[in-house]
């Protein structure tokens, strides 16, 4: 019992894992949030438009959905490190730096797969929407809706990429305790330490985040199939 | 409505029609085989496809005033209510209970409102995209090939609903299908197709028993034997 205690007590004290809750949940959501706005529009606008070279916009995008994180994270690091061009905006080692990168990383993904859904449904939509004689806004709502779960879908993979993401939080927020720690780099320093009991409870806790998320993401795709005609 | 000298190329096909009115409030049947362009002409119609030359004119009637039905509709992923209010929906309409029970209730299908529309059968689902079509009251309905899957009773029903509809307020139907028994006692004009042209037009007498085009008469006897339809 005291062993569990303890391990507790140095978990929550010395490594600061409330702080790196709360630094993973908020640069989670808020990266998944804006990704989702950019990458559904992108999307869409991809599906949408035909335009000279969009087979190679689609291969590029396709490309940057499995880039490795920590070579976003090198390039933003450039990007906003003191004399770097977006030096004066302070991002480095902040949670807002850490949000850019992971908004770098994430978009391509929601985007590709918002294209992939929309190629699919899109074409259907648009001419029963036509048919029913709505406006083009009415059709792009209806086209929203009528591709929800998959949009949900769409973000929340992009969540789960964002909650366990390590090489790029690492660069660009320095690993701060308290600051910049994220459940990922925490668990990353636990290691360097030499402290794996701790680093593999964390990773549990981290785990159990995944999990609700894959829950989640079953639950929507399980709505999709049940609403299948049989 | 008409339309006049509209081309379309879709791959190896040629849609080509020189000449063809749409009269106001009667029923039209496009008929013809395969790939003959009944379809084709009836998106170009809804400004689904875009022609290459050409032009229909519609004679006042708006797009937003035609509506088409498929052989497999497409539905929302909702209710059948969901389904059907649409159109009214985007219309800024109101929905009365009383009008969409009553419309459920021509096919049998009043209980189902709340059922999720895709769960429906493939009858069921033409029936509802139909009724659809129907709630805000178009004036051009587009019905391609939407009674396909339907039982003998529900094509029965379908027909004096139109019949009925046509006595109150006449709309100006098009109708394309293979069911020739069917376009006989609807139609009012019927336009034959073949190979991208409108090769016959006129009353369903004129063109199924009257018409000596050899296309015709192959068509009509090959649809016949095969279907059984004897009841002409």
């Amino acid at each position: 019992m005291n062993g569990i205690e303890n391990l507790v007590n140095r978990l929550f004290s010395d490594v600061g894992v409330y702080d790196a809750i709360r630094v993973t949940l908020c640069m989670s959501v808020c990266s998944t949030l804006l990704s989702s706005v950019f990458g559904i529009a992108l999307g869409l606008t991809l599906e949408r438009f035909s335009f000279p070279g969009k087979r190679i916009v689609v291969r590029i995008n396709r490309t940057l959905m499995g880039v490795p994180p920590v070579v976003v994270g090198l390039v933003v690091y450039m990007l906003i490190m003191r004399r770097g061009p977006l030096g004066f905006l302070g991002l480095l080692f902040t949670v807002r730096g850490m949000i850019l990168a992971q908004t770098l990383i994430i978009t391509p993904i929601i985007c590709g797969m918002t294209y992939s859904y929309a190629v699919k449904t899109a074409p259907a939509v648009r001419v029963f929407a036509k048919t029913m004689g709505a406006s083009r806004l009415q059709t792009s709502l209806l086209l929203v809706k009528e591709m929800k779960y998959e949009l949900y879908f769409a973000m929340i993979s992009g969540f789960g990429r964002s909650i366990s993401e390590v090489g790029a939080v690492m660069l660009v927020g320095g690993n701060i305790k308290g600051n910049t720690r994220t459940m990922t780099t925490a668990i990353a320093l636990l290691k360097s330490q030499g402290i794996f009991h701790e680093g593999l409870t964390l990773g549990l806790l981290l785990l159990a985040m995944a999990f609700v998320i894959q829950c989640l993401a079953d639950f929507l795709r399980r709505e999709v199939r049940e609403e299948e005609n049989y | 409505m008409r339309i006049r000298n509209l081309e379309k190329r879709i791959g190896d096909f040629q849609l080509k029609i020189e000449d063809l009115t749409i009269e106001e409030g009667k029923i039209h049947g496009f008929v013809g085989g395969n790939g003959s362009g009944k379809t084709t002409t009836a998106k170009l119609i809804m400004d689904i496809i875009q022609p290459d030359a050409g032009r229909i004119e519609y004679g006042g009637l708006k797009l937003t005033d035609i509506t088409m039905t498929s052989q497999r509709p497409y539905l929302l992923h909702d209710t059948v209510y969901a389904n059907l209010v649409y159109p009214l929906k985007i219309r800024g309409r109101k929905p009365s209970k009383e009008q969409i029970q009553e419309l459920l209730a021509l096919f049998g299908m009043q209980d189902k409102a709340k059922q999720y529309a895709r769960s429906l059968s493939s009858g069921e689902q033409q029936k509802l995209s139909m009724l659809r079509a129907m709630i805000f009251e178009p004036k051009l309905l587009i019905i391609d090939e939407t009674l396909s899957n339907l039982d003998p009773e529900s094509v029965e029903q379908f027909e004096r609903m139109i019949l009925e509809i046509q006595k109150k307020r006449p709309v100006t139907w098009i109708m394309i299908s293979h069911r020739l028994s069917h376009l006989y006692r609807l139609c009012d004009r019927m336009h034959f197709f073949s190979c991208g042209r409108v090769i016959a037009s006129g009353t369903a007498e004129e063109i199924l028993f009257a018409n000596e085009e050899p296309e015709i008469r192959r068509f009509m006897a090959k649809e016949l034997v095969q279907r059984g339809e004897y009841d002409l």
